[in-house]
Parts: structure tokens; C-alpha cells; sequence
């Protein structure tokens, strides 16, 4: 008998397809929710896609009594508190976060607030501290790749102290995700391709990292082999609403991979460069992926060539010997880069993304180094091994 | 029937492992932070006066260690002088013997969701880090490395064991001290 053992969790209802938005109504209706308020930020209203979302509300006859559009990118805890307060003053008696991971961060928060109580989220932070089931929440990402939607943390910033409060428990998972092509249709190329190798990160690390098991395997699978098959479709033709719809889909399942298997060194130094650089997650993603899986190509060679499959197809997997698989995976992710990189000028390493300086390279691996993802990597990193990864992807 | 009848023996064998084994990893962790300039790197990124705390749920065997400050630990037993900053707290008496045993890697214990932080979780990457550092000076090298995710290649013989000699020479004293308190 193997000492192998896995928990795997995802209770959140996938609503996905076309005039997915059209059911907003009935799910908030049979969760008793009759008063919702919608969380968002500017630059989502300001792209009208909200539009959509009020549109199917009110045909079906539910109104939404508050909008609060002021989530900013790096969301606080006075933001919280602030959005908690016209929950509260409004008598609302439910939550749709409509945006990406702030928006839907935020949202998470105040739901803890106006479940729990209080003012003060910071009494919250930390992992299983939240008891009971919290208020009706749906949400509608706007973008693909964060896979927020079905995760169970939320990070909000502690603007008093300078520190980032984490929020974990499965109570936070929303009731819902709605995943509706129109709601991705107007993503501008940079961040859709930097959104879309967020969501190939997700699912690379949780099929190739130490947590991984057979149903995050699945999961991470499929969004590979999606991702794979659409990004440069859409890059190409950003109107193509089915492709647009693959890769939203691909972002969730990722996402359900990644919370269940946990993700690796990527993540460690991009949340670091992220600190340290103000550069966007998901770019930091592409930009480290292969130099990583370089890193513990020995540690992983058996997963990386599985993916061979999913990322160039069958017929490249059959035609590849398999002890050359797990090389010719890392190749594809390169190639795919590349291919951002003649469409958006997608940055493929630290050099090109001309905000980040040589001399910070040090600072970042220290950083990394106490980065929670840094556990569940399949290679011991050492500082000096981080130092030379940050290297190869210097230039 | 002899299995029904010897199960509560095994169970108290289990807790008693477990038990010693915290009170040895507590005392070896301060002796490590005495000798090893590694760990006392690693300990320095910690507050002073920071409580780590290794626990099973839901209130099992226990060890708690203060950072005294200049990377030096304090082993204070199984009871903290005030709430702890961090705890790592296994899910049940198994799973901490699972992983006290060397049949699961610590780092594996926490990918299986065997083990909760609750705390800083950098800290908790830090403190992992410096039990890895340990427990690759104190197990002979077989163990060691069904313990940590990785043995250092860096790490020799004469080192090795003139370090184990030294942490387990005070692991030895501190107990004597103890047991004439």
C-alpha cells in the first residue's frame, strides 16, 4: 500500500456558455437572495459590462438595489469596510462580484463582514477562522486566467500596517461562478494573452508540483489542452466568441486545478517580482514558466512529457520519443510565447519587460524564499537556485 | 481479537513517540540554533521573542520554541508563555507519527493537507527550513532523506557528524537538566 493520500474540494456551481448571464436571476432566486449588490471596479462599467449583467437582472424582474464600482486594483481593508457599510445601510441580502481577482477578492471580504459582522476584516485573516456558511455569492469573471472564481483565499491589503491580510475557507468559494463569453469579448490583447499563460501556469504547476493527484490532474489536463488550442485563435481574432468561451473555461478549470493541488516556484518568484516590481501576476507567470520547469525538469520529467500531449497534440506526442517529451513540452510553452510576443509584444524575459533592474534580482529571490508556494515546489530551492533561475530569465 | 486487544497498546505506543519525539525536536532545535551559523541565519529573519509551537490537533503533544533573538532558539516545553505566533498543527496523532516516523516527508505531510498553519506562512517556509537543516545533521543520511524533500549535496561526513555530536551531546544535557529541575 502507497502512503499516497489527496483531499480535493470544489462545491462552486459552473454556469458557462452562452447567456450564462441569463441565469443570474434564478440562482440568486433559489439561494432565497432576492436584494444583491453587485462589487466591481471602473474600468469594467466604463467597458460596458456591466450592461449585460443588469440587463438579464432586470428582464428577469430582480433588482439590483447597489452598485459599488470603485474596487481599485489593489484592494484594502478601508474599501471593505466601506462597501460592507452601503451593504449594510441598503438592506441588501446578497453578493455579485463582476471583475477579475480585486473585484472578486474584495467581494469575498465583504461577504465575511456582512455574514459575520464588525468592521474590521483584519479579525478575520488567517485559515479557518470563518465558521458558518456566509451570504448568497455569485461571481462573473471578467477576465481569464486568475480563477479566482473557484478559489477558497482572498487577499486584501491592510493599508494601516502595509501588510497583505490572506482570508482562507471554503466558505469564501462563491455559490456560483458565471462564466459568459461576453464578458471576456473586449479584453485587450496584452491581457488577455498575459491572463490566458496565468491560467497555463496554474494548470502546468498543479499537474508537475507535489500536491498534485488524479482529479486536480484532470482538471489541469484539460485547461492545458485548451488554453493550447485557443489563445493564439483569439489573439488573432479577438471576436471569436467560442474560442473566448474556451479559454474563460480553461482559466476555471485551472483554476479548480491549482486550489487543489497548489502551485510551485513560478508562483514564489512571480509573487515576489509582483511585490518588488508592480509587474502584472500573470505576465510574471509566462515569463518564469520555462525557465522553472527548466529548473526541475529532472524532478518532474515524467508529468512535463505527459503534458506534451495536451499542448502540441497527438500527433507531435506520438511522433516524440518519450524521453524527450518532458524538453519538447518546455519548447511549446517557448514557442507560445514567442507567438505572444510577435502579436503583443508580450515580454519573455525580465529584460524586455523594462521594469525590472538587474540589481533587484537578489532582493526578489530573497523574497521568494519564504513564499508559501515555495513548499509544495517538487525541487528543494536554495537561494542560490532561485538566484540563477531569476538569472536565465534576465535576458 | 489479539489485534482488538493490543490496538490500545499501539495507540499509547504511537502518542508516546510522538510526545519524545517533540520534546527531542524542541531541545535539538535550540541546540541547532547554538551551533549551526545556517540556522542562525535562517532564525534571524524571525521576530524576536517570535513563539513556534509544533502541535497535534486537537490538543495533543506539543513543543514550543521562542526565538531569543541573534537566531538563538529557547525550548520552552509544551507551554508557551503567551499565544504563539505561528502553529503547525497536524490534523491527528497518526499523521504526526506518519511524518515523526520518516514515513512521509514533512514537505509531503503538508502537499496532503496532513498538517494547518496557522500563522505567518512565510514563517512557517522559514521554520520548515530550519527543521529540514536539523533533521539532515541529526538522522543518519538512509532517514534523513525520507525526511526532507531534498538531502544537501553540500552536506559531508566529518561535518555531519560533528554537528549531530554536538546538538545530541546538548539535547542530552538539556534533558538532564530538566529531569533536576
Amino acid at each position: 500500500m502507497t502512503n499516497q493520500y489527496y483531499e480535493f474540494f470544489c462545491p462552486v456551481k459552473v454556469i458557462a456558455g452562452k447567456a450564462a448571464l441569463e441565469h443570474i436571476p434564478y440562482e440568486l432566486t433559489g439561494l432565497g437572495a432576492k436584494r444583491p449588490m453587485i462589487v466591481t471596479d471602473k474600468g469594467v462599467r466604463a467597458a460596458g459590462l456591466l450592461d449585460p449583467v443588469l440587463a438579464a437582472c432586470e428582464e428577469s424582474g430582480l433588482e439590483i438595489i447597489s452598485i459599488y464600482d470603485d474596487v481599485p486594483p489593489d484592494s484594502s481593508t478601508g474599501v471593505v469596510k466601506d462597501i460592507a457599510g452601503i451593504y449594510r445601510r441598503e438592506k441588501c441580502d446578497s453578493l455579485i462580484a463582476v471583475g477579475g481577482g480585486s473585484a472578486i477578492d474584495t467581494a469575498k471580504a465583504v461577504n465575511i463582514l456582512v455574514s459575520e459582522g464588525g468592521d474590521n476584516i483584519a479579525e478575520y485573516s488567517g485559515a479557518g477562522i470563518i465558521k458558518h456558511p456566509l451570504k448568497p455569492f455569485l461571481v462573473v469573471p471578467t477576465t481569464a486566467g486568475t480563477g479566482s472564481e473557484v478559489t477558497s483565499v482572498a487577499v486584501i491589503t491592510d493599508t494601516a500596517k502595509s501588510v497583505k491580510l490572506p482570508f482562507t475557507s471554503s466558505f469564501l468559494l462563491p455559490n456560483a461562478a458565471v462564466i459568459d463569453p461576453r464578458m471576456t469579448l473586449t479584453l485587450p490583447p496584452h491581457i488577455t494573452a498575459a491572463t490566458a499563460m496565468d491560467a497555463m501556469t496554474h494548470a502546468t504547476e498543479a499537474f508537475t508540483c507535489m500536491a498534485k493527484n488524479p482529479l486536480s490532474d484532470a482538471y489541469a489536463t484539460a485547461a492545458i489542452k485548451k488554453i493550447s488550442q485557443s489563445l493564439l485563435k483569439v489573439m488573432d481574432n479577438p471576436k471569436d466568441s467560442d474560442n473566448r468561451l474556451e479559454l474563460a473555461q480553461a482559466s476555471t478549470m485551472a483554476g479548480i486545478a491549482f486550489s487543489n493541488s497548489m502551485v510551485g516556484l513560478v508562483h514564489a518568484l512571480g509573487h515576489a517580482t509582483g511585490a518588488i516590481c508592480h509587474l502584472p501576476h500573470g505576465l510574471c507567470m509566462s515569463l518564469y514558466l520555462p525557465y522553472v520547469l527548466e529548473y526541475n525538469l529532472e524532478t518532474i520529467r515524467g508529468p512535463l512529457g505527459e503534458l506534451l500531449l495536451y499542448l502540441e497534440g497527438p500527433e507531435v506526442y506520438a511522433a516524440t520519443p518519450g524521453n524527450r517529451r518532458a524538453e519538447a513540452s518546455i519548447s511549446a510553452l517557448r514557442k507560445l510565447r514567442d507567438e505572444l510576443f510577435k502579436r503583443c509584444k508580450l515580454p519573455r524575459t525580465l529584460k524586455e519587460t523594462g521594469s525590472v533592474e538587474e540589481h533587484q534580482l537578489d532582493t526578489i529571490a530573497e523574497l521568494a524564499m519564504d513564499d508559501g508556494s515555495m513548499m509544495f515546489n517538487p525541487k528543494e530551492v536554495t537561494l542560490e537556485d532561485a538566484r540563477a533561475v531569476l538569472k536565465k530569465a534576465w535576458a | 481479537m489479539l489485534a482488538k486487544r493490543i490496538q490500545p497498546m499501539v495507540f499509547q505506543a504511537r502518542r508516546l513517540y510522538v510526545e519524545l519525539m517533540f520534546q527531542v525536536m524542541g531541545r535539538a532545535l535550540q541546540a541547532v540554533s547554538e551551533i549551526d551559523a545556517a540556522v542562525q541565519k535562517e532564525a534571524r529573519g524571525l521576530p524576536e521573542g517570535f513563539l513556534f509551537e509544533m502541535m497535534v490537533m486537537p490538543d495533543g503533544s506539543r513543543f514550543i520554541v521562542e526565538h531569543i533573538g541573534d537566531g538563538r532558539f529557547h525550548y520552552h516545553g509544551d507551554s508557551a508563555p503567551r499565544e504563539t505566533d505561528l502553529s503547525i498543527q497536524f490534523k491527528h496523532i497518526a499523521h504526526a507519527f506518519l511524518v515523526l516516523s520518516f514515513q512521509e516527508k514533512t514537505s509531503v505531510a503538508f502537499a496532503n493537507d496532513r498538517m494547518l498553519v496557522d500563522g505567518d506562512i512565510s514563517y512557517a517556509i522559514r521554520m520548515t527550513r530550519i527543521l529540514n537543516r536539523l533533521e539532515t545533521f541529526i538522522l543518519p543520511k538512509l532517514v534523513a532523506q525520507r525526511a526532507v524533500k531534498e538531502y544537501p549535496s553540500n552536506l559531508h561526513l566529518p561535518e555531519k557528524l560533528l554537528s549531530a555530536a554536538r546538538i545530541y551531546l546538548k539535547v542530552a544535557s538539556n534533558f538532564v537538566d530538566t529531569v533536576r529541575a
